[in-house]
This record gives structure tokens, sequence and C-alpha cells, in this order.
């Protein structure tokens, strides 16, 4: 058989943190864009896996302007053979739904259908840093019709035909076994790309890029770009970091420093400080008419994901957000919660307890654990039954790739991420009308550095909001609410994808990005090989923090660390709520990736250390005589004003 | 070796410096015009043409007029012609006095200041357009022989390799190149350069090459400090009697403006630091009154060759040929080798056409080039001027009086040829130097503020450096056996204090016990390690493509 090896990609400004200097003089992104880096993961894995199909055909896709020939002829010269761009001015505006349909199309136009005689593997980046979405490659599997699995490190084939994927999922990870055609998206965390070849670059020189217009590939105009995208970005914000002046901790012995500083943390206020900045004075809301576009979709519904037999947290914390919104719209709209699972039907008064107002069960022994396809289904299945106005998902690994998915089905559009969620209005110019209500989904975007508005008009109207943003609702004992039942139509196709093996407890340098405290330990801290760095993270880590130890480049070069644990310039960029810097001169290149960190603590000998002028609360003092007091601390109960979470 | 992985070529051009392009470009316009067509190609180690360039620069146009005759001169990205051309000497920390005139050699009127990287790549579209195929991101790390020991190209570097050198899961083999012309253009002390010379004993006769070693930044500063084509160069302080070199001031446009200090390598205290000279010398009232208020934009560092003459290697053997600063053209009272670059580029493609005509890439034909430099612009420029950097080896005092003579006699002196010593030779081992040591020398003077004076490891973030983790480390000691007993113990290990991006760094454990350790990361490609260590010394080997500084405007 003849193996066909598909990726996609999108090519998009140099991230931020890749910029140089931070004073916006060293600004080089008008001139430079490159592979997304999900991405060149996914051509990677790509090349990987033609080791074991020598004779596979090598695809590239994109979909963007022109300019974007030059990623398409990057990956040829990494070793891919055909490049095909989907390039358009209908598709300008286009948002993830519209662009996973488009490249859907594109992909059928080519050939590849989930009939195909043929087999093939999509890979793609797991997001994009101009996007940060996640939705495209999971809609473009849905609309393809194929199994996905998303957010992966590996991808390898078995001796049947079948591609074994490693997928992160929350605090660890899990093999699941896909028959081909399918689609995998990567993370950053998988194998390197490889350089270009002179060889490759040479071929790549010469080589045909394929373009096609929306026409080209039938490709109606009804469902793409900005008119047919089923959400807008209504506003865009920029958030300015600020950080306030460093409190240092006073006292002679270790003892009065470390307690000084706790009593600093405890009065708080010293953290990074997002504001926004208008750019423009808002305009005056017309005097159009008002207009309910509703009809007759009512309702909140939100999915509880529910991980070893109990309600994962995140999705208890969608309580906060959807009983605001219900507020918002008024006494007659419910929260529905759907759950799914094998023998699930007592965790109900739990979720009536949080805030839910119906449970709409779903039992079935098939369906014990969460898998996409069927999961999918079933939930599309609800949502045609039940109209909700809005439907809310966690942002878990689960919740990104199943929203996006359910909304291909119900041709909604979804806003990923979402740090707030509020019911207003949309004043549309152009037919002189207001609309109200409509949901206000606001995300971060571009490393941070923007908060973006999204509007949806097509119902429902659906979101995923970020893990940790909400608090999760006081419990209300004894509240109660309606359970109902429904029975979905499964079919045996939901159920290709087989689960090899979940393991939770070792989510491996994942939970760099995933961690809220981050102890990282420099040059100094090499003369104990970083021991008391790693007792202080373990401490957290008793104590119920997700705590992770990290290193500048130093302890690195010295062996003490393994490279994916460097911050910095040329390592990791992190956003812990704390970030505890030990023994860190503050280098600018380590201060480059770390300085969006909520609250940084910094430990140095040197009181003129660099260190300082990026930190909110400092101790003077050696590496050796003031943590085994912090650790001291921590076992006691001390956090750095994290709360803790179970 | 398969041939999948095999590319041939007519000519290979290692480089796409000016003197690269200038080869490339000359080669393609008298194939056309003698209608042959040969397949011309040039690999880069920058991640980009022009990424790894770095010059003052001040350059002569008038070899360009010659390059691209059809260009119209208003297409050049120059930057500013020269307007005022001052020389000061700082006598002191705090005080100078302007030169009235200038010593000949050295005027700038009718030059430009140009971003040399810009103006390679301007030089790299027009290549393009005449059919010159250009790889950027490419770096060769091997001279390819044939069966008779010849050259016959070179080859990319394996990449995805780990820091022994072992294949990682994204290996890529590097891509044999075939050429039945190479054409070394590597800019200053080419790795591969090197290695050829050695081989063919091209330097055998002749002087050694020296080296200056040229910090430089580039400013943003407020209006009204400095006007675009003001330059001046200063001469003296921080460097003393015995040091060759001195700094420069560069306005350019938007109100930006490029300084830097240049200091020949063949300084005798060990623990002499050209990038913290530089920082002082930032500090003398006629420097500082620019740049206070300004905010530093790039960093970079490269060095220069200076020997002149008579430390020209024979530049060609059979297969293959050398140009540019890798055979070291520049004229040393001016500092200018962009123009000779490139003049020399011109000539190894008119002998390289020849070549083609002939169907002979023997020595026979090819040693038309080194005529063809005798007969050119480049002798002339460059002989009366062969004695000059040899006679500052011996100070300013003697060197003045010898290079005086030097100009009544034409270049001789009255000695005839100077000898002179390698650069690492001129080191001395710390019993040895009996001058105040660099940090004695400049006590109080190094803690730099970040706002006006930088250390390097800031320095080397605007350098926009950045190397691949995963990759054999690409400076290597050439004996480690001795590194310790003879270049740390004798010498204090130089390379601390000499390279200009903290790559080197001396670890003391608790014990006492002394170390290297190289941070190839902080690299910006100046080769001075190459140059100065002494003892058995350092190579600088290339690493990945794409690898080194990012330098925009440099």
């Amino acid at each position: 058989m003849a193996l066909t090896i598909i990726s996609l990609i999108k090519q998009v400004p140099l991230p931020n943190e890749m910029r140089m200097g931070d004073d916006g003089l060293m600004d080089r992104t008008k001139a430079k864009s490159i592979i997304n880096i999900d991405c060149q993961f996914g051509l990677e894995a790509g090349l990987q896996l033609k080791k074991h199909y020598p004779d596979a055909r090598m695809i590239v896709c994109s979909m963007g302007p022109g300019s974007f020939e030059s990623a398409l002829k990057t990956a040829i010269s990494m070793g891919y053979d055909e490049a095909y761009l989907l390039s358009d001015r209908k598709l300008g505006g286009s948002d993830t739904f519209a662009t996973g349909l488009a490249i859907s199309t594109m992909l059928k136009h080519l050939g590849f259908t989930k009939d195909s005689k043929e087999p093939f593997v999509i890979f793609a980046g797991r997001q994009t840093s101009d996007g940060d979405t996640a939705h495209v490659p999971s809609q473009v599997a849905e609309n393809l019709g194929i199994p996905q699995a998303t957010f992966c490190e590996s991808a390898k084939p078995d001796d049947k035909g079948n591609i074994v994927a490693k997928r992160i999922i929350e605090g660890g990870y899990q093999m699941l076994q896909l028959p081909m055609p399918c689609l995998i998206s990567l993370t950053p965390t998988g194998i390197p790309p490889r350089k270009p070849s002179l060889i490759g670059a040479i071929k790549a020189r010469n080589a045909k890029i394929t373009v096609f217009g929306v026409e080209d590939i039938h490709l109606g105009t009804e469902k793409i770009g900005l008119s047919g995208s089923p959400t807008i970005v209504a506003a865009v914000a920029n958030i300015e970091s600020e950080r306030p002046p460093i409190v240092m901790s006073e006292g002679i012995t270790e003892t009065a420093l470390v307690s000084s500083l706790i009593a600093n943390i405890k009065k708080g206020g010293n953290v990074l400080q997002h504001k926004e900045v208008k750019e423009k004075a808002e305009k005056e809301t017309p005097d159009f008419p008002v207009i309910d576009t509703r009809e007759d979709n009512k309702h909140i519904l939100t999915w509880v994901e529910i991980v070893n037999g109990q309600i994962a947290r995140p999705s208890l914390e969608l309580f906060t957000p959807a009983r605001h919104l219900a507020k918002q719209l008024g006494s007659e709209t419910k929260i529905k919660t759907v759950l799914i699972g094998k023998n699930v039907a007592h965790l109900s008064q739990t979720l009536f307890e949080h805030g839910a107002d119906e449970v709409i069960l779903v039992e079935n022994d098939t369906l014990e654990e969460y898998l996409v396809l069927p999961f999918s289904d079933v939930i599309a299945q609800i949502i045609k039954k039940e109209k909700p106005e809005i439907a809310l998902f966690a942002a878990t690994t689960a919740g990104r790739e199943l929203a996006p998915r359910i909304a291909v089905k119900t041709g909604s559009g979804v806003t990923a991420d979402c740090t707030g969620l509020e019911i207003g209005e949309y004043v549309n110019r152009k037919e002189k009308t207001i609309i109200r209500p409509i949901l206000h989904s606001r995300r971060p975007t571009y490393g941070e550095s923007k908060l973006a508005t999204i509007l949806g008009f097509v119902y429902p109207q659906i979101s995923t909001a970020r893990a940790g943003t909400f608090e999760v609702p006081k419990r209300e004992e004894g509240r109660t609410g309606k359970i109902s039942t429904f029975t979905p139509e499964l079919v045996a196709d939901d159920f290709r994808v087989q689960i090899l093996e979940t393991v939770r407890g070792e989510g491996g340098l994942q939970n760099l990005f995933d961690a809220d405290v981050i102890v990282a330990g420099g040059r100094g801290t090499t003369v104990d090989g970083l021991h008391l760095v790693k007792e202080l993270a373990e401490a957290l880590k008793a104590q119920g923090i997700k705590a992770e130890w990290a290193s500048s480049r130093a302890v690195v070069d010295e062996g003490y660390a393994e490279y994916a644990r460097q911050i910095g310039q040329t390592g990791k960029t992190v956003r812990p709520k704390v970030y505890v810097a030990i023994a860190i001169s503050g280098a600018i290149q380590h201060i480059a990736g770390m300085k969006e960190s909520g609250t940084v603590v910094a430990i140095d000998h040197n009181p003129k250390a660099a260190i300082f002028r990026n930190a909110d609360f400092g101790i003077v003092g050696e590496y050796l005589d003031v943590v085994p007091e912090l650790i001291e601390r921590v076992k006691q109960g001390f956090t750095f004003g994290v709360e803790v979470k179970k | 070796m398969s041939n999948t992985n095999t590319v041939s070529t007519d000519i290979l051009i290692v480089g796409a410096g000016p003197a690269g392009l200038a080869t490339a470009i000359r080669l393609a316009d008298l194939l056309k015009k003698n209608g042959l067509e040969r397949r011309i190609l040039v690999v880069e180690k920058g991640a980009s043409v022009g990424s790894h360039i770095l010059s003052g620069a001040v350059i002569r146009p008038d070899v360009l007029k010659e390059l691209l005759p059809e260009t119209d001169f208003s297409e050049y990205p120059f930057d500013a012609e020269v307007s005022k051309d001052g020389l000061l000497f700082f006598l002191n920390q705090s005080v100078s006095i302007q030169s009235p005139l200038h010593p000949p050699g050295m005027s700038n009127k009718g030059n430009y200041t140009v971003s040399l990287g810009q103006l390679c790549r301007f030089l790299a579209t027009k290549a393009e357009e005449k059919g010159v195929e250009i790889y950027p991101g490419f770096a060769v790390s091997e001279v390819l022989y044939d069966t008779n020991g010849k050259i016959c190209g070179a080859k990319t570097i394996d990449t995805g390799v780990n820091h022994h050198g072992k294949p990682l899961a994204n290996f890529q083999e590097g891509t044999r190149i075939e050429a039945k012309i190479t054409v070394f253009a590597e800019g200053t002390r080419g790795s591969l350069t090197k290695t050829v010379i050695n081989k063919f004993n091209l330097q055998a006769g002749k002087n050694p090459q020296v080296y200056s070693l040229g910090c430089k930044e580039i400013w943003s500063v407020p209006e009204g400090r400095i006007s675009a084509g003001e330059t001046y160069h200063t001469m003296g302080y921080p460097l003393n009697l015995k040091e060759f070199g001195g700094g420069f001031i560069y306005g350019l446009s938007n109100n930006r403006v490029a300084v830097g200090l240049v200091v020949g390598l063949d300084y005798a205290d060990p623990t002499f630091d050209i990038q913290a000279a530089f920082q002082v010398w930032k500090t003398h009232p006629k420097v500082s009154k620019i740049l206070t208020g300004g905010k530093l934009l790039e960093f970079g560092a490269k060095t220069l060759p200076e020997g002149g003459w008579y430390s020209l290697p024979k530049t060609y053997t059979d297969n293959a040929l050398i140009v540019g600063d890798s055979a070291g053209f520049l004229i040393m009272p001016a500092l200018k080798g962009v123009h000779l670059a490139i003049r020399s580029g011109m000539l190894v493609a008119e002998t390289a056409l020849e070549a083609f005509t002939k169907n002979d890439f023997s020595e026979n034909t090819l040693k038309e080039y080194e005529a063809k430099i005798n007969a050119s612009t480049i002798y002339k420029e460059m002989y009366p001027t062969r004695n000059f950097r040899q006679a500052f080896a011996k100070g300013l005092i003697e060197g003045g009086f010898l290079y005086g003579t030097q100009l009544i006699t034409g270049g001789a002196g009255f000695c005839g040829k100077l000898d002179v010593h390698t650069d690492a030779d001129a080191t001395k081992k710390v019993a040895d130097f009996h001058g105040k040591p660099f940090k004695k020398r400049f006590a109080g003077q190094l803690d730099f503020d970040k706002i006006l004076t930088f250390d390097k490891v800031t320095d080397v973030f605007y350098s926009g450096a950045h190397h691949d983790e995963e990759q054999v480390v690409h400076l290597r000691v050439n004996n480690p056996a001795n590194y310790n007993t003879v270049n740390i113990a004798q010498y204090d290990a130089p390379c601390q204090y000499f390279c200009p991006a903290e790559v080197y760094e001396i670890h003391t454990d608790r014990d006492g016990h002394k170390e290297l350790r190289i941070h190839g990361e902080n690299c910006v490609h100046c080769k001075t390690c190459d140059i100065k260590e002494p003892g058995d010394g350092i190579s600088w080997t290339t690493p990945n493509g794409g690898n080194g500084p990012d330098y925009q405007n440099m």
C-alpha cells in the first residue's frame, strides 16, 4: 500500500518571546515569519513516519496569503515532496470553523476522504502561536470524518497498519491506537524538527507549489471568509504588563528573612499587572432597533469531564461563568450539565450543589472513558435536541478537542480558552441593528499580549474556559435539580480508536507549562547539584501545589539539568503564577523566558543582581542558608500565596 | 556516500559576503557575455545573507560601478555620504585633541557610510537576478578532495547530532557539493580556508596573517547628537602606546550612530579584554556625550586581517581560489577591505571564466588570478602600506616613525620587509608580562551600568546570536591535555578575557581546581579564539547553518 503523509502548516510571525529586546526597537517581526513551532513538530513527525514507510508520498499543505509559499518551501527542504497552498482573498477573515472547512475541502479535492482506498495520515501542530485555539486539527478531522489524536508527543506505526499516538493529558499521557486514515496533532515536546538539508533546499528552490483558489476546489463562499464565519473578532485590546517595584525582605537571620518574605507575600499586591490599553475611544451606541436572534435556543449547556470516576475540577469551575451568564440572561435560563460515563449518576448531586439546574445523564458501559469520537457524537445529539443558547466546556485537553469537533457538527463557531465570559450586544452598523443578548467571549492571544473579544452568531455559542481562571463556586449543600436521561445513537465507527494505556501522575516536562509554581535554580545552586531546589519543588507538591523545578542555562551547561528544563531565550518561556528564582543573576536572556510570570520571588546573594529588577519579592542571602528555611516553611503550609487545589 | 545526497555545480562559492557575491555577479555576467552556461552556487552559513556581516563601514564606492555598471547609483542601500571626517586623539579618559590633518590614505572624502549587511543583501538580490543560486543557512564544514588529493568541493555539516556527534532521531546528513572550482570567500580567518592553506602550504614564505578585533554597537540617539555622514576616528585612550588600534564613530540616518573599537590582537597582556576596553572607551566624554540618553540597538564583533601585502597567502591551488578577507585583502591605515574584497571577487570571476573556456581548472590556469591581482588596484593600494602593520607591532611611537619613513620611501621603510609574529605568539605568559594587567589598569571602570556600558552577555543578546542546542560544540581546544598546565596555569586562559561574547569561562570548583567551560551558544563568529589563544590554541569550526549572530544593520 502506498501511504500518503500530509502535513498541515501555518506561517506565523516570529512569536513574542523570540523577538529581540523588550523596548520595541529591535522588533523584527515585520521582516520575519516562521513555520509555526507546533507545525514544525508535525512536519518532523511526518518525516519520522516516513522512516517506516520509505515510499510514502509526502505532501505539505497550508492556507494563507502567497507569502506562505516560503514556509511550504522550507517544508520541502526538510523532506516533503509536494506542496499545496489554498490562497484566495475570499478566505480573508475566516475563523477556525471556516479554516477547518476550507482545508478539509482542499484535502478532499486532492482525493483524501475517509473512503480513500489508499491510506493517509495527516499531521498538524497542536495550535498556532498567533491564534492559540487548537481548533483547526479537530475541525479538519471532523470535516473529513476521520479519527484524531490531538496534543500528541509522538506517533509511531504498529505492524498492523495503525498509528500509535502518545497523547498528553492533564498530569499524564494516554497511548491511543488509531486506524488510518487519521489526523495527529503534535505538541512541541516531540522530536525536534530537523534542519533543512542543502539538497532539500535546492529541490525546494525549483519546486512548484500548487496554489488553489476557492473555486479550484469547489468550495462555496457561503461558509468562508469574514462573512461566512460563524464568529467574528469584535474587539482587540492590548495588554500592557507592568511589574510594581520589588519588596525586599528584611531581617538578619534566615528565619527573619523568610518570615519577612511570607509576610510580604501575604500582604499581596505585588504581582504582574495586566492593563488593558484602549486603542480608540468607544463609540456611542447608536439608536438602532434591538433584535433578539435566539429564537427557540435557550439555556446553557455544560459538559462535565470525569477523570478516574471523579469530576475534574475545571468542570466545576465552569459553573462560575455559567451562573454569571444565566443571571445576566434572566431567571428563565437554566444550566444543563451533560454527564457521560459508566455508573456516574451519583455525581449528579455534586453538580446540583455547584450550580447545575439539570443533569442530562448518559450512562453507557462503552462510554466509561473519554474518547473524542463518541463523546462529540453524543453531545452533538444532545445539542440538536436541547437547542441550548450557549455551550461551555472547560479548556482541558479533552475540552479543547471536543468543542471544535462538536461545533463542526452543529455549524457553530467556538472561542477557545476564554478568561472572560459576559453577555453583551453587537452593533451591526451595516444592517443598522443591535443584536442583544449575545455572548462576549474574551481570550488572551498573541502570547498574552492582546485580549480579543469574540462573538458567535450561530447557536449554540460555544466557548471553552481556561482551566484555573474561574473559582469553583461555593457549594450549596442540599441544592437539587432535575435529572433527565438521554439515550444516544452510537455507531461502531465511533469506537475505531482504542485506548491502549492511560498513565497519570507523571506528566513529564509538559508540567513546566502547567505548573503554578516554578522553582528555578541558577549557577549558585550547583554547589549541591540543585538538591535544595528540587526539594523545595517537592515540598510544594506535597502541599498539593502544581510545582516543578527548572534551571538557568548555566546549570544546563554544567550538566546538572536537562536542556528541557532550561528557562530563557534559548529554552522555554513559562508563565507560572509564581516563579521562584534562586541564585539566578538575571541575565537578559533568562528574563526573556520568565518575565510574564505572575509573581517573581528572587533569592540571590548579590544585592545588585539584575534579577531583583525583574522581581516582586526579594531576599538577599545565600542559597544554602535561605532555601532550607524556606522548605521548612513550605512544609508548615506556606505556598507562596498560591491556593491549594485538589 | 549516496548520490541522493550529492549536488554538482560548476563553481561553488563558500560565503555570501562582498567577495563571494562579487565573484558570483561578475562571473554570471562574463559567462552570459561569452555565451556560456554554468551553474554558480553560493552557500552562506548565516541564517540569511548579511546576518554574519559586520563592518564599520565607510566604503569606497567606485568598484561597485564596475561590478554593476547597469545599476543606477541611487539604488544602492548606502546610508549617507561622508560629510565630515575627523580624527581625534584621546589623551586620557577625559581629554582629547582633534588632529588638524589626516595621514594620507585615511581620508574618507567621497566615501559612503553603509551597513555592509544591507549592501550584501542588495548584491545577493542582483546575483539571484542573474541566475546565481544562493543558499543561506547552510554551513560547509569539510573540504572534499578527489583521489589525487585535489579540492573537488565541500560538504555541509551533518545536523541532528548530540554533543558527542551521535545521530539523533532528526539526523540529516550533510550534502556533498561537487564543484569544478571552489572559491573560499568565508571572510576573516575562514575555517575551511585555514585547512586549505595548511594542507597546500599556501602561507610558505609569507608573513603569518595578523588580525585586529573590532567590537561594534549601533545606537539610537536623541536628535541632534550627530548627523548622518559625520565620521570620526579616535586614537589613544583607552589603548596605550604599545597597543595598536582605535575607535570609530559614524553618524547614520534616523538618529543612529555606529561606534566601535578596533584593537590589534598582537597585544601582550594575556588578560586584555577588548569588549571591556570598548565599554571604557564609550565613557570618554567625546563618545558618551553622543550616546547618553540613547539606546543600544545592536552589538557585534569581528576580526580583520591586517597583515597586509606580505601576509597574503598564495591565493590559488588546483580547483580552488581564495578571495576577500579570507585571503587578507585589506589596506591597513584606512582599515578598508570591502572594495578590495569586491575587486578580488571580480578577478576570480575573470580567472574562472578562462578556466571554463579552457576547461582547465588546474593551477596552470588559476594562477592567472595572482597576475591579475598584481596588475590591479589591489596591488596599487596594498603595496605602499606593505610594512604598515608590522611597524606598528613595535608600538605607536616607533611605529609612527617607521610608518613615516615608509611614507617617504614608498612603503619599504629603511629595512625592506618587516617580519611579524602570530598574534597568539605575541601573548605573554602572566609571569612574563610586566605591564599593568588589564583589570588593574581599568580598576573601578569595569562595573558596567547596562545603560551606557554593557557586560558581554547583554551585548551578546543584542547580537541576536543563537545556536542549536543539539550539536557538537563548535569550538575545540586543540590539545586538552595541556590546556590546564599551559593555558590556564601559565597564561590565565586568555580566551576568558579576549572573547567578546563570554563563550569561555574558567570554572573553579570548591577544591580550587580550574576547568575551561565553553558556552558555544554565545559565539558571534568573530574567530578571535582561533587567532589569539596561545599554546596549542583553540580551533573555531562552523556550527550548524543558520546559527550565530543575526546582524541586521551591521
